[in-house]
C-alpha cells in the first residue's frame, strides 16, 4: 500500500516535466543553440561561400565598436524607440480609454475593427503603400501639403537623409498603434466598474479618472506593451529594409538591417554574428531593466 | 452577439489576406515519376522574360519527355541574395542565371560550379556561335565556368526634339555635357537629368565608367584586383566630385526613386538625358513615344583614364557541379541561335549569340548598339561585379550620401582605404 502511494506520487513529478519537455525541446534547438552558436560565431570571419571559418578573436567587436554604421544604427534605434513609446504605448492608452469610454459604446466595435486592419495587412503590402505616400512626385502626402498651402514643406520624405528614418518609423506607428490599443481594450475592460462609479460620485472628471484610476489599473499591461514596443524596436528590420534599405546612405539603418546586410549582402558572417550579439545583449539590458522596474510577474 | 460579428469580419478578411499570400507563390511542380529533374533559377518574375522561359522550359520538356524542369526565379537584389546562400548549400540549382567578373568569381570560389571547357570544346557547331570576347568574365585561371548570353552597354540617352528644339549638340567632351545640361536647366528642366539614386547598382554604373574615365587603367586594374587593391589614386576624388556635380542636375526627387521610375520619367519626355543600359531601350519605346538618341559617356579632357571604354558586362548561365547530364543539353538549347533570335526580338535585350541579332528582330537603335558593344576597343565590367562587395557598398552609399549632401568625396575615399588595410 505504502509502496504504491510512493510509486504514484514519483509518477506524478515525472508527468509535468514531461509535459514541458516538448517546449524544451524547441526551445533548445531554435533560440539557445542557434544563440550560443551565433556568439561562437563572432569570433570568426567567414563567408558563406567558404568552407572554412579563420579564428579572429575579438577583433569583430573592436570593429563593431569603432563602426560608425553601427553607431548611427543604434540611434536609429533609440529614436525608433523613443517614438514608438510615445505614440503606441502612450497614445495607444489614451486611444483605448476613449475606445471603452460610455460615449463611444456603439461604434467603438467598428472602430476597433478599423485601427486592428493594419495589423493584419502583410508589411510589404504596407511598405508599398507607403512608398506611394512618400513618393515625391506624386505621393498622397506631398500632394495633401500642397492642398492645403504648405508646398513648402513638401521633401522627398525617403530620399531626404534627416527625413528618412522619421517617414520609416511613421509607417511603424501606423500600423502597429491599432495592436496595442488592442491589449490595452483587454486591460481596460477588466477594471472593476464600481471605481469608475466611484469616482464619478466623488465628482471626479474624465481626465482624473483616467489618471488615477485606468493608468494605475492597467499598470501591468503598460509595462508589458513597453517591453514588446521597446525590444520590436531594437530589433526592427521589415519597415526600414522594405521602405529604404538603411538609405539614403545610412541614414536610416537599423541594427538588424546592417547585421542583414554584411552578413548576406556582403558576406561577413562573422561580423554580423557580432552585429547580432550586440543586438541581443542591448535587448536583453532593455528587458532586464524593464522586469526589474515593473516586478512583472508578481501579484500586487 | 456585435463581438461575434466583429470576430467573424476579422477572421474573413484575414483569410482573404492568408489566401492571396498564398496564390502569389511560386509554381513549383511536383515530382515527376521517373524523370530527370532539373532545377531552373533565373532572375525574371516580371514580363516579357518569365513567359519566354516558361514557354521555352515547356517546349524542352515536350521535346524531351523524360525530362522534367523545376522553374524559379525571384528579382535582381533578392536573385543575388538568394544565390548566395544557396551556393554554400546543396540546394544549388542546377543551371542559373549568373552576371560576369567578380559576381561569378564569388560562386566559383564555392567550388559547386561545374567547368565547362571540355563542353565547350566538345560541341563546336554550338560554341562557335558564341561570341568570344563575352567569355572572359566568365573565365578564371584559364577555366571557364559560365556561358554568356545576354550582352549589355551603357550609354547617355537624350531626347532628340528636346536637344533640337534647344539647338544643343550631342557632347562629346563631359564640359560639353555640363555646358548640355545647364541649358537645358535655364531652358526650364529642372531636373535635365535624372537616375533612381535608390537603386544603389545604378550609382554603380555612374562611378564605374566615371573612374574608367578618369584613372590610368593600369591603376585600375591594380585596384579591382583584391590582392593588390589600394585606392589611392586622386583620380577617384576626381571621379567622385564629378558624380557629385551630375546629382547637382538631378534634382531632389532622385534620392527617393528607384531606376524604373526615372525611366518612365525619360520616357514620358519629363526628363531630356539618362544614363541607361541598352537593355532597357525596348522599355522606353514601349513606355512612351518620345524620338531618342544615344552617345557614349563623353571623354574627359587631360584625364589619365580610357576615353572609350565601353561599360558593360554579359550574363549568362551557370551550371552546377552536380547537376544530371541533361542540364548541358538544356543550357545548348537556352543559347542555341533559334532561343536567342526568338529572345532578342521578344525581349529586345541583345544577346551573345552570333547571327541572332539581325535586322528583323531588333529596332536600327539597338542594332547601332550591338555594334558598338561588339566593336568595343575594351570592355569594364559593371563597378559592383568588378571591385569586392564590400568596397562597392561603401562607394554606392557613399555616392547616395554625396547625392543628398552627407559626405564628401575624401571621407568615402578614405573610408574606402580603411576596409581595404581591414581586410590584410
Amino acid at each position: 500500500m505504502k509502496e504504491g502511494a510512493r510509486m504514484i506520487a514519483r509518477r506524478n513529478r515525472m508527468i509535468p516535466a514531461l509535459f514541458i519537455l516538448p517546449s524544451l525541446l524547441f526551445l533548445g534547438i531554435f533560440i539557445y543553440i542557434p544563440l550560443v552558436q551565433n556568439f561562437y560565431n563572432s569570433f570568426f570571419d567567414f563567408s558563406v561561400f567558404s568552407p572554412t571559418k579563420e579564428y579572429v578573436g575579438f577583433s569583430a567587436f573592436e570593429q563593431l565598436f569603432a563602426d560608425k554604421v553601427v553607431m548611427t544604427a543604434f540611434i536609429n534605434n533609440v529614436k525608433y524607440a523613443i517614438i514608438s513609446v510615445i505614440f503606441q504605448v502612450a497614445f495607444a492608452l489614451v486611444l483605448a480609454t476613449i475606445l471603452e469610454d460610455k460615449l463611444f459604446r456603439r461604434i467603438a466595435p467598428m472602430l476597433r475593427v478599423i485601427y486592428f486592419i493594419p495589423v493584419m495587412i502583410s508589411i510589404s503590402v504596407i511598405a508599398l503603400l507607403f512608398n506611394f505616400v512618400y513618393n515625391p512626385q506624386m505621393g498622397l502626402l506631398n500632394s495633401f501639403l500642397e492642398l492645403i498651402g504648405l508646398g513648402n514643406l513638401t521633401v522627398p520624405w525617403l530620399g531626404n537623409a534627416t527625413t528618412s528614418i522619421y517617414a520609416v518609423i511613421a509607417m511603424s506607428q501606423w500600423q502597429s498603434i491599432g495592436f496595442i490599443t488592442m491589449l490595452f481594450i483587454v486591460a481596460i475592460q477588466k477594471i472593476p466598474k464600481e471605481l469608475y462609479e466611484a469616482a464619478n460620485i466623488d465628482g471626479a472628471g474624465k481626465i482624473r479618472q483616467f489618471f488615477s484610476i485606468t493608468v494605475p489599473q492597467v499598470k501591468e499591461a503598460l509595462f508589458v506593451n513597453m517591453l514588446i514596443t521597446i525590444t520590436g524596436s531594437m530589433l526592427v528590420f521589415n519597415e526600414p529594409y522594405i521602405l529604404t534599405n538603411g538609405g539614403p546612405g545610412t541614414s536610416s539603418m537599423t541594427l538588424s538591417v546592417y547585421m542583414y546586410q554584411q552578413g548576406f549582402f556582403k558576406d561577413n558572417m562573422g561580423y554580423a554574428s557580432a552585429v547580432a550579439t550586440l543586438i541581443f545583449v542591448v535587448t536583453a539590458i532593455f528587458a532586464l531593466i524593464q522586469i526589474k522596474v515593473s516586478g512583472t510577474g508578481k501579484d500586487e | 452577439m456585435k463581438k461575434t460579428l466583429c470576430f467573424s469580419i476579422l477572421l474573413l478578411l484575414l483569410s482573404t489576406f492568408l489566401a492571396a499570400c498564398n496564390s502569389g507563390g511560386g509554381e513549383q511542380s511536383a515530382n515527376a515519376d521517373g524523370k530527370v529533374e532539373i532545377d531552373f533559377f533565373h532572375r525574371w518574375p516580371n514580363e516579357p522574360r518569365k513567359s519566354f522561359y516558361d514557354d521555352k522550359v515547356k517546349e524542352y520538356m515536350e521535346q524531351n519527355p523524360d525530362v522534367h524542369i523545376n522553374v524559379d526565379y525571384v528579382l535582381n537584389d533578392a536573385y543575388k541574395e538568394k544565390v548566395r546562400v544557396l551556393v554554400s548549400s546543396d540546394e544549388l540549382p542546377d543551371i542559373f542565371t549568373a552576371w560576369s567578373d567578380s559576381f561569378a568569381k564569388n560562386l566559383v570560389s564555392s567550388e559547386r560550379i561545374m567547368p565547362l571547357n571540355e563542353v565547350i570544346q566538345e560541341d563546336e557547331e554550338w560554341s562557335s556561335k558564341i561570341i568570344d570576347s563575352q567569355f572572359g568574365g566568365f573565365t578564371f585561371d584559364e577555366t571557364t565556368y559560365g556561358v554568356p548570353f545576354t550582352v549589355d552597354g551603357k550609354a547617355f540617352f537624350y531626347n532628340k526634339a528636346v536637344f533640337e528644339e534647344n539647338n544643343i549638340e550631342v557632347p562629346t567632351t563631359y564640359d560639353e555635357l555640363l555646358a548640355a545640361l545647364d541649358k537645358l536647366q535655364k531652358a526650364g528642366y529642372e531636373q535635365p537629368l535624372v537616375e533612381g539614386l535608390t537603386n544603389t547598382w545604378a550609382i554603380s554604373h555612374y562611378l564605374g565608367t566615371i573612374f574608367e574615365r578618369v584613372v590610368d587603367p593600369a591603376v585600375l586594374d591594380k585596384d579591382y584586383n583584391e590582392e593588390t587593391a589600394e585606392f589611392t589614386d586622386p583620380g577617384y576624388i576626381q571621379g567622385l566630385e564629378m558624380f557629385e556635380e551630375l546629382t547637382g542636375y538631378m534634382g531632389d526627387v532622385s534620392t527617393a526613386i528607384d531606376h524604373e521610375a526615372a525611366r518612365n520619367m525619360f520616357a514620358a519626355g519629363e526628363v531630356p538625358v539618362l544614363y541607361m543600359q541598352f537593355a532597357e531601350i525596348k522599355m522606353v519605346e514601349e513606355a512612351g513615344d518620345v524620338e531618342f538618341g544615344f552617345f557614349d559617356f563623353p571623354a574627359i579632357e587631360g584625364a589619365a583614364g580610357d576615353p572609350t571604354a565601353l561599360t558593360g558586362a554579359p550574363e549568362g548561365w551557370m551550371v552546377s557541379k552536380n547537376a544530371p547530364e541533361e542540364t548541358i543539353d538544356f543550357l545548348k538549347f537556352l543559347t542555341s541561335e533559334e532561343t536567342a533570335a526568338e529572345f532578342t526580338k521578344t525581349d529586345g535585350q541583345l544577346n551573345a549569340i552570333e547571327g541572332a541579332v539581325t535586322e528583323e528582330n531588333v529596332n536600327p537603335a539597338s542594332l547601332e548598339a550591338y555594334e558598338l558593344i561588339t566593336n568595343a576597343s575594351s570592355t569594364a565590367p559593371w563597378f559592383d561585379n568588378a571591385v569586392n562587395i564590400n568596397v562597392a557598398d561603401i562607394f554606392m552609399r557613399g555616392g547616395q550620401s554625396l547625392a543628398t549632401g552627407q559626405t564628401t568625396p575624401e571621407e568615402i575615399l578614405k573610408e574606402v582605404q580603411q576596409e581595404i588595410a581591414n581586410k590584410k
